[in-house]
C-alpha cells in the first residue's frame, strides 16, 4: 500500500507537524521552563514586529475608515462613522496582527531555528542531553503567544486613533459623534474574541515556523525555501483560524 | 580597553549619527536599484525571453513543497475564499443585527472590490511569488552564482529581477482573476447556503451595487501592488549575505517591507481613485 513519494511527502509533514505541536504542548509544564529564553524571545518577537504592526495598521485602518466612510456619507448617517471604526477595530485589529505576526515573528523565528540547523547546534543539544523543542521551541511559541495578544491591544488603539483623526479631521465628522457611535456594535465581548484570536494566531504561527525551522534541509536555498513556506502556510491556518472564530461568535444558521 | 573609557556621548552620538547616514544610504541605493530594474525592464524583455517564459510558468504554479498543494493559483484562491466567507459570516450578523440582512449583497459587492480582494490578493503574492523570489535569488547571491552571471555577461539586474517584475505583472492578471471570483463566490455560498437567505435577494442587491468600473480600479490596484511587492522582494533577495541563514532573515525582511508598501500603495490608490466623491451614488 505504499502510496506514491509526492503523495507522502506533504502527509507526512502533516503529521510529523502535529507530533511536534503535541511534543510542545507536553513539555509546556515540564520544569525548569527556560525562563531566559522566554524573556529573549518576547524581547525578539516584540522587537522585529512592533514597527511593522504600526506601519501595517495605519494605512489598513485609513483604508477601511475611508471606505466605510464614502458609503455613511452617501447614507447621510456620517455621525455612525465610529460604529464602523468599531467593526473595523473588531475585524481588522486581528487581521493586521495575523499578517505581522506571520510576515514577521514567524519569518523570523522560522530563519533563526533554521541557520541552527544548519549549522548542526540542534544535534548538538540533542547530544548534550537538552531536548531542543524544550530549551527552543516551548520558549518561543509561549512567546509569541504572549506578543501577539500584546500587539493585537496596540493594533486596536492605533486602529481607534487612526480611524478617529481620519474621520474627524480630514472627513469632517463629528468627535462627539464619533465616539458616541464607537460601542454601538461592538461591545466587551468583541474585544475579548479579537485577544482570544490573536493568541491563537501567535500559537499557530510560531508552531509552524518551528516546525519548519527546525525540519529544514538542502543547501542555502533551504532556509529560505523554509521561510516562504512559513509565510504561505501561516497565512492560510490564519485566515482560516479567523473565520472559524468568527463563526463560532457570531454563531450558525438561526 | 585598557584605557579609562572616553565619556559616552560623543560616540553614542556618532554612532546615531552613523546609523542615520546608512539609513539614507540604504535607501538611496534602493531607489537605485528599483530605477535601475524598471530601466531594465526593456532589455530583459529583448534578450531574456525564454526566461520570462519559464519564470510565467514557475510563479502560477510554485516550485518545491508549494506546488504539491497546488502552486500560487490555490493558495490565493483559498485565502480569498476564506475573505469571502468572513464577509458573508460577518456582514449576515451584523446587518440581521439591526434588521437589514437582505443588504449582504451589497456588502458583498462594495467591501470585497475595494478592500477586501486586492488587500488579500496583495498579501497572498507577497506571501507566495515574492518571498518565492527572495530565496531563490538570494541563494544564487549566497553561492555567488550572481557574480558568474556578470562574469559571464548577462545583465544580472534585467535577467533577474526585471524578468520577474514583468512576470510578476503578467501573472497576477488571472490571479487577480480567481480572486477576485473566490471572494465573490465564497460570500454568496456562506449567505445563501449557510445562512439561507434566498439567492434571488443575494443577486439583485449583489448585481444592482457592483460598479464594474470599480473592478477595473481594483485590477489597477492589485497590477500596483504586484510591481511593488516584486521590487522589494527582488532587491532584497539581490543584496542577501551572510550565509544560508541570511537567505532567510532577507526573506523574512522582506516580507515584512513588501506587507506594509503593498497596504500602503493600495490605500494611495484608493484614495487617488475614489478620492472624496467616492465614486457611489447611492441616493443621487
Amino acid at each position: 500500500m505504499a502510496l506514491p513519494a509526492t503523495l507522502m511527502k506533504p502527509v507526512r509533514g502533516v503529521g510529523e507537524f502535529y507530533a511536534m505541536a503535541l511534543d510542545t504542548f507536553m513539555l509546556i509544564p515540564r520544569r525548569p521552563f527556560a525562563w531566559r529564553e522566554f524573556f529573549l524571545q518576547c524581547w525578539f518577537i516584540t522587537r522585529v514586529s512592533i514597527v511593522p504592526s504600526l506601519l501595517l495598521a495605519m494605512p489598513f485602518t485609513v483604508l477601511a475608515a475611508f471606505t466605510l466612510n464614502v458609503l455613511l456619507f452617501d447614507f447621510g448617517a456620517a455621525d455612525f462613522a465610529g460604529t464602523g471604526a468599531g467593526i473595523s477595530l473588531a475585524q481588522l485589529g486581528p487581521i493586521v496582527t495575523v499578517l505581522v505576526v506571520a510576515g514577521a515573528a514567524a519569518t523570523a523565528i522560522c530563519a533563526d531555528l533554521g541557520a541552527r540547523t544548519i549549522r548542526e547546534e540542534l544535534d548538538a543539544l540533542r547530544v548534550l542531553g537538552i531536548n531542543p523543542i524544550q530549551s527552543l521551541v516551548v520558549p518561543r511559541v509561549l512567546a509569541a503567544c504572549l506578543v501577539a495578544m500584546l500587539l493585537s491591544a496596540i493594533v486596536s488603539l492605533s486602529t481607534l486613533v487612526g480611524s478617529f483623526f481620519f474621520s474627524v479631521f480630514v472627513q469632517h465628522v463629528t468627535p462627539g459623534a464619533f465616539v458616541a457611535g464607537l460601542t454601538l456594535l461592538t461591545g466587551v465581548r468583541d474585544v475579548v474574541v479579537a485577544f482570544v484570536k490573536a493568541g491563537l494566531f501567535g500559537l499557530a504561527a510560531s508552531l509552524i515556523g518551528c516546525y519548519k525551522g527546525i525540519s529544514v534541509g538542502g543547501g542555502p536555498a533551504g532556509v529560505g525555501n523554509a521561510v516562504n513556506e512559513t509565510v504561505v502556510y501561516s497565512f492560510v491556518a490564519l485566515y482560516v483560524i479567523n473565520l472559524i472564530i468568527t463563526a463560532v461568535q457570531f454563531g450558525g444558521p438561526q | 580597553m585598557i584605557a579609562s573609557p572616553p565619556s559616552l556621548a560623543p560616540s553614542r552620538l556618532r554612532r546615531y549619527g552613523q546609523g542615520w547616514a546608512a539609513g539614507w544610504v540604504r535607501i538611496g541605493r534602493q531607489t537605485q536599484f528599483y530605477i535601475q530594474t524598471i530601466r531594465s525592464i526593456g532589455d530583459a524583455l529583448i534578450h531574456y525571453k525564454a526566461e520570462i517564459v519559464r519564470l510565467i510558468a514557475q510563479m502560477s504554479l510554485g516550485t518545491g513543497a508549494l506546488a504539491l498543494i497546488g502552486g500560487t493559483i490555490v493558495v490565493v484562491g483559498f485565502l480569498t475564499l476564506s475573505a469571502g466567507a468572513l464577509i458573508a459570516v460577518q456582514g449576515y450578523n451584523q446587518l440581521a443585527g439591526i434588521g437589514v440582512e437582505a443588504l449582504t449583497g451589497f456588502i458583498s459587492a462594495y467591501v470585497n472590490v475595494r478592500i477586501i480582494a486586492p488587500v488579500t490578493a496583495g498579501i497572498a503574492l507577497a506571501a507566495t511569488i515574492g518571498a518565492g523570489a527572495t530565496a531563490q535569488i538570494g541563494a544564487m547571491r549566497i553561492s555567488e552564482e550572481i557574480d558568474a552571471l556578470e562574469v559571464m555577461g548577462i545583465r544580472s539586474v534585467a535577467y533577474l529581477a526585471s524578468t520577474r517584475v514583468l512576470t510578476g505583472v503578467i501573472v497576477v492578471i488571472p490571479l487577480y482573476c480567481i480572486a477576485v471570483l473566490m471572494s465573490f463566490l465564497a460570500a454568496r455560498l456562506g449567505t445563501t447556503m449557510v445562512y439561507g437567505q434566498s439567492t434571488g435577494v443575494y443577486d439583485h442587491y449583489f448585481n444592482t451595487f457592483l460598479i464594474p468600473t470599480d473592478l477595473l480600479w481594483s485590477f489597477v490596484q492589485a497590477i500596483a501592488m504586484a510591481i511593488v511587492i516584486m521590487l522589494v522582494h527582488t532587491y532584497y533577495g539581490y543584496t542577501a549575505s551572510g550565509g544560508p541563514a541570511g537567505v532567510g532573515e532577507a526573506v523574512g525582511r522582506a516580507v515584512r517591507a513588501s506587507l506594509v508598501s503593498a497596504v500602503t500603495v493600495s490605500l494611495l490608490v484608493s484614495l487617488a481613485v475614489y478620492g472624496q466623491s467616492g465614486n457611489f451614488h447611492l441616493a443621487s
